[in-house]
């Protein structure tokens, strides 16, 4: 068999003598498929979205309509949960905490995780190893760190404030996690430490398939490392940059673990994002209704923002 | 039959909402017949029973009790964190997969019974013999429309425990102090004065279960309540409440005048009765389990307790503890009452103290336990000073981290800004008693 090309450009087979098949027992042979071979090849994935994608998201849709509690019968309530939410001052309120949050710690994880992929992308002596430390506290995982934060941040006895009595910064009685501005810079610092490995790693990948032609280029004419870097490297890495932004922001508008395990929302509600109200409507004051209207809202918004950087990053030709 | 794709998609997805469907039940389990010949005797089998973590120890005793009594039927004890007691029960009652017996922090029982997840208990109740002598706060929460949907198990009261070494040597006599605020304050002053290590006063400053346990209790010696009106009109009594406002102010005092420990600002009850245990703190708002268990002899031998006293006299205890309810939808019930009929019997009542607890029978003070448990004996003997507010809210005014009360207490007390306190406590318990109403 060959291939043609048609005036459209889309390749055709064009079938020469020597191609076609004998006959055989169970007939001819034909690229033309019997009617729901095909139906049947998609079918366990279309199954699967429509059970575990479709089923729940239609079944959420259906709970945001009701009163839904955890406990007892429910009853249908059009959309109020959904007008209830204008006059949520405890949600507006997750939501400029969450904003807050994701304001500090989206540069600074771009950057550290920047940083060390300038350190690491070169396959030195001791790459390798470097690159495994800084991507570790991401596969260690933000709930286990925030564990052990827990426990380094008592006053007394935690090692974070052990260390600052014994550098005289402080007295060592420092409530970490009471204090709201305390408790936000503490998670900050965590989950930058955590998280910049991940933004490492996007960042390295990105970063080795630069051509090397342009770097030597470069250098011939004259351009420094920081030129290299700010007319080059950045450019190139604009697809991988923008990928990364997006993913810590999603990821920042969605935390929930290191402020469910850490403050658990306080002191108050000083520290509570979004997820972790929805949480708590859900499954403390289990108001199953209000929260999945809240999460649905939640779900457009990220995907709006989403949508927002990625208009913002696209490539302009 | 030809299927094109778009007549396939449709199939798919009312096949998926087919799947999503039977979810939506009407979420009210079936009630075990209680009423069944023989309910309550000789059952077999395993009995699934959770327990809140802060009584596992009491409960356990019972449990293995039990086992040593007999071997037909089996309890199978699961320990649940208190903070995550009322989330989980209602997710396994939504999913139909209930506990046969819950042994219930009794404020939370009242959520339940309201929302129809629990058995109507009424005639096994009435039948018992001792029916008089169960702890009326108690039952009053695991009461509806005058059915018993619960039984007395535990108590866990809150109480005023006193250091009578440090009131001596600072020249106080008890008896005169505990009275009043006044009293108090003044004597906790002249404790201080003792030393740099000596305070007159502690409590966990940052734990919202134990602020709403022992600082309630003040303001209920005078009659009144934070909540004001029937369950489904509810709402907060917080500005223009008198004894609410004074007790902040007290508490305000005691912080001001570093008359509490510094480590109360943060302590979530981690080590909760240990200065008062090592002979540093003259009072302590706690309960039996803080107070005495796992002190030594000297630190018994020195401490003395009361009843928790309003601003100006009056006395009042948190009527605490745990009621045994068995969910619709147990499928031993049976067994789960002979259990409960079990755990209430004198002998395993008075193994409670063992645990930190107190009986929830009076008639289980007899002399021999009040000689053995005489520090045991405040609530058990004044049952009528007991209280603990009817709402459906109760956990999510006062025991979850995000609470009105804890926010108010500790903007007042460790703030000072007790008018701010009480104006945003005010619309706290507001906002939350409105939308946790039937």
């Amino acid at each position: 068999m060959t291939l043609s090309v048609t005036r459209s450009g889309t390749p055709v087979s064009r079938r020469t003598a020597a191609d076609v098949p004998r006959r055989s027992v169970l007939g001819p042979r034909s690229l033309v498929h019997p009617p729901g071979v095909g139906l049947a090849l998609v079918l366990p994935a279309i199954l699967f979205v429509a059970v575990f994608v479709l089923a729940p998201l239609v079944f959420a849709v259906y709970i945001s309509l009701t009163n839904w509690p955890l406990i007892g019968s429910y009853r249908f309530v059009g959309l109020s949960n959904y007008l209830n939410i204008a006059q949520d001052a405890a949600f507006w309120q997750s939501v400029g905490y969450t904003l807050l949050y994701t304001a500090i710690v989206t540069v600074p994880i771009l950057v550290f995780g920047y940083l060390m992929a300038v350190v690491v992308r070169a396959n030195r002596r001791g790459s390798t190893a470097l690159r495994t430390i800084f991507f570790l506290p991401y596969v260690i995982g933000l709930s286990t760190l925030s564990f052990l934060t827990v426990l380094e941040a008592q006053p007394g006895s935690g090692g974070i404030n052990a260390i600052l009595k014994g550098l005289h910064i402080t007295d060592g009685q420092t409530p970490w996690l009471v204090d709201a501005p305390l408790a936000t810079g503490l998670i900050c610092v965590l989950v930058i430490w955590a998280v910049s490995g991940l933004t490492m790693v996007l960042l390295v990948s990105g970063m080795q398939g630069i051509p090397r032609e342009l770097y030597e280029s470069a250098e011939i004419d004259g351009a420094s490392w920081w030129g290299r870097e700010f007319h080059i490297t950045i450019p190139m890495l604009r697809r991988t940059i923008g990928m990364s932004l997006i993913l810590s922001v999603i990821g920042s508008f969605l935390a929930f673990s290191q402020f469910y395990i850490l403050t658990q929302g306080g002191p108050g509600r000083a520290t509570t994002p979004i997820v972790l109200y929805i949480y708590n409507r859900a499954f403390v004051q289990l108001q199953v209704g209000a929260a999945t209207a809240l999460s649905i809202v939640l779900v457009i918004v990220v995907a709006l923002i989403s949508a927002g950087q990625f208009w913002l990053l696209r490539e302009r030709d | 039959m030809a299927m094109d794709r778009r007549t396939f998609l449709q199939l798919s997805g009312l096949a998926g909402l087919a799947a999503a469907l039977p979810a939506c039940g009407s979420g009210i389990l079936p009630e075990p017949d209680v009423t069944a010949a023989a309910f309550g005797t000789n059952a077999t089998g395993t009995v699934t029973m959770w327990c809140r973590g802060a009584t596992a120890t009491g409960v356990e005793v019972v449990v293995n009790r039990f086992h040593q009594a007999q071997d037909k039927l089996h309890i199978n004890l699961t320990p649940v964190p208190d903070s995550q007691y009322v989330t989980k029960l209602a997710t396994a009652i939504r999913s139909g997969d209930v506990p046969d017996i819950v042994d219930i922090d009794d404020i939370n029982s009242t959520l339940f019974i309201y929302r129809g997840a629990f058995t109507d208990l009424t005639p096994l109740v009435d039948a018992l013999p001792f029916r008089t002598s169960l702890s009326p706060g108690h039952l009053r929460l695991a009461t509806h429309e005058g059915h018993n949907y619960g039984v007395p198990y535990l108590a866990d009261n809150s109480v005023l425990w006193y250091n009578k070494d440090l009131l001596s040597r600072a020249g106080v006599d008890p008896a005169k102090a505990v009275g009043t605020f006044d009293g108090l304050l003044d004597a906790a002053r002249k404790v201080r004065a003792l030393g740099s290590d000596t305070y007159g006063w502690s409590i966990a400053g940052n734990s919202p279960g134990v602020l709403g346990f022992v600082v309630q209790p003040h303001i209920w010696a005078t009659g009144t309540d934070n909540i004001a009106g029937a369950i489904g009109t509810q709402r907060g009594h917080i500005e223009g409440n008198a004894p609410l406002r004074r007790t902040l102010e007290f508490y305000r005092s005691l912080w001001q005048e570093k008359l509490l420990p510094p480590a109360n600002f943060v302590d979530a009850a981690t080590t909760w009765g240990s200065d008062f245990k090592a002979g540093k703190i003259a009072f302590f708002p706690s309960n039996y389990a803080a107070a005495v268990v796992g002190a030594d002899a000297a630190a018994v031998g020195r401490t003395g307790v009361t009843l928790l006293p309003g601003p100006d006299g009056g006395t009042a205890f948190f009527d605490g503890g745990d009621n045994l309810c068995i969910p619709r939808g147990a499928k031993n019930a049976s067994g789960a009452w002979q259990f409960a009929r079990f755990a209430l019997d004198v002998a395993q009542q008075q193994l409670l103290p063992q645990g930190g607890y107190t009986p929830t029978r009076s008639d289980a003070a007899t002399t021999a336990f009040q000689q053995k448990y005489a520090l045991d004996l405040p609530a058990l003997t004044h049952l009528d000073r007991g209280y603990a507010p009817l709402t459906l809210a109760y956990n999510l005014l006062y025991n979850q981290p995000d609470s009105p009360f804890i926010s108010m207490f500790r903007r007042a007390v460790f703030n000072g800004d007790v008018d701010g306190a009480l104006s945003a406590g005010q619309q706290g318990y507001d906002q939350i008693l409105k939308q946790a109403q039937l």
